[in-house]
């Protein structure tokens, strides 16, 4: 299934289907959602209507890890099978989890100095999330330092799947050294203990924020791989002109 | 192994003539922490309290120093061509060579260290407990720098880039060295087992990084 959607042409006819219907989707959800999240939802009882912040965080703090671990399988299939539309999207996917990692961090801040009286805390998953951007700028930096596109591939693969193992150990060694967050309170094996009235829109918030992040990734692959074939023709055209005055002369 | 032993000697050899030896981390490891109470004030209960953790901190600067080196040189003049050309398995070679750089140059870390936190009043006790984990966190934070080293080997202001690439990186490896210290200074039983998990981040390190540094070095040669 890889090898048939790496084809360049095969990739363009899925997205140019995909990406209308994952904007749409975006769009659709992202409005139900905002208006059920701050309009439509019960305040907490102890959290009062701050809790509302909670709709546009955790998202993002999910998109966030969700984005890491897309780039490191990108990373992966590309270290392996060598699929340059793989490449591409790694190399699409990480501004886009950076600028979530910066969205959970702000909003992460602007929810915790109503709830716990500082815009900072060094509390284990602040912190972990926090080391999660500086491993996003990292292969962002490395990328960019790096002129040969080929050298750049490969070294961002390495390192973005050494970031996956990290980003694990990182996360234990931030959890001994302190916590203060509350448990895990959505994904757990009796069952969430947010209530339903809260889950809906949290649920919803997070499904646009998964669409609006593949959309923003299906079309920045899809032009990145428009460009790259513009390049190549380019190089073609210019050859063939080459070619013929040579010829002439 | 004979091949092993001459990349390891060669490393240390060159780390003593080419690099001034340890010199360079040790005088680094210094200037740091004189610099950290000239920056926090001279209370001594404070800087008895943040003795541990400065320790951690300093030394993991230190290493990062000097980790532009070590693959740096090599990919300039064709030596990690060589290395992969030369049929010893990679991962072993670089692991050696790592180590050679290590050996020759980080040993004074723990003993700065030591001298380092009595210096900011730490108990004895407390102050052993941080150089023995300053010692065990030597293999890790060595390969990560190398690692990092290894993915920006020859691009030009390295430095900057492999201070961002492993810094991240050694998060567990400080927390663990440096929670050994401040769990010992605040009497925790804990102490002995941040010890041990240093120990095994850098056991972890030793098995995984070596594979990790010889991809590096070949994705640079394209």
């Amino acid at each position: 299934m890889l090898s048939y959607f790496s084809n360049p042409q095969r990739f363009d006819q899925l997205a140019r289907v995909l990406i209308p219907i994952f904007g749409g989707l975006a769009l659709v959800l992202l409005g139900v959602g905002v208006w059920l999240a701050l309009f439509n939802s019960p305040p907490d009882y102890q959290q009062g209507e701050t809790i509302r912040i909670m709709y546009v965080h955790v998202p993002a703090a999910y998109m966030a890890m969700a984005l890491y671990v897309a780039l490191a399988v990108a990373s992966f299939v590309y270290f392996v099978w060598r699929h340059a539309l793989a490449d591409t999207a790694a190399e699409v996917i990480a501004p886009i989890g950076a600028v979530f990692t910066m969205l959970a961090l702000f909003t992460g801040s602007l929810w915790g100095k109503p709830m716990w009286g500082t815009w900072w805390e060094w509390d284990a998953r602040m912190t972990s999330v926090l080391v999660l951007l500086l491993v996003y700028l990292g292969y962002m930096a490395l990328r960019a330092a790096l002129e040969d596109s080929q050298q750049a591939a490969r070294t961002g693969a390495i390192l973005a799947m050494a970031g996956i193992i990290n980003l694990v150990i990182v996360k234990f060694s931030v959890d001994w050294w302190s916590s203060l967050h509350q448990p895990a309170s959505v994904i757990r094996l009796d069952g969430p203990t947010i209530h339903s009235s809260q889950l809906w829109p949290l649920a919803i918030m997070a499904l646009a924020y998964t669409f609006l992040a593949g959309w923003l990734v299906l079309y920045r692959l899809r032009s990145q791989a428009l460009r790259r074939r513009a390049r190549a023709l380019q190089r073609q055209r210019d050859q063939l002109a080459r070619q013929r005055e040579e010829a002439v002369s | 192994m004979n091949a092993l032993g001459a990349v390891f000697a060669r490393e240390a050899r060159l780390a003593w003539a080419g690099g001034g030896g340890a010199a360079g981390p040790a005088a680094f490891f210094l200037a740091a922490i004189t610099l950290a109470p000239l920056a926090i004030g001279p209370a001594p209960d404070l800087l008895m309290a943040i003795g541990p953790g400065i320790m951690g901190f300093a030394a993991l600067l230190s290493v990062l120093q000097s980790a532009d080196r070590l693959f740096g040189d090599d990919h300039a003049d064709g030596t990690a061509e060589l290395y992969l050309l030369s049929g010893a398995t990679p991962a072993w070679l670089v692991l050696a060579k790592v180590m050679g750089q290590a050996v020759a140059t980080l040993w004074p870390l723990p003993v700065i260290g030591l001298l380092g936190a009595l210096m900011y009043g730490v108990p004895v006790e407390t102050a052993l407990v941080g150089a023995l984990a300053l010692l065990a966190a030597i293999p890790a934070l060595s390969l990560i720098a190398g690692f990092a080293g290894a993915l920006a080997a020859g691009i030009r202001r390295s430095g900057l880039l492999i201070a961002l690439i492993a810094t991240p990186m050694m998060v567990p490896v400080l927390i663990f060295a440096a929670g050994a210290g401040r769990s010992a200074f605040e009497g925790d039983e804990r102490a002995v087992a941040n010890l041990l998990l240093t120990l095994a981040v850098s056991l972890g390190t030793t098995a995984l990084t070596p594979f990790g540094i010889a991809g590096a070095i070949r994705s640079r040669l394209g």
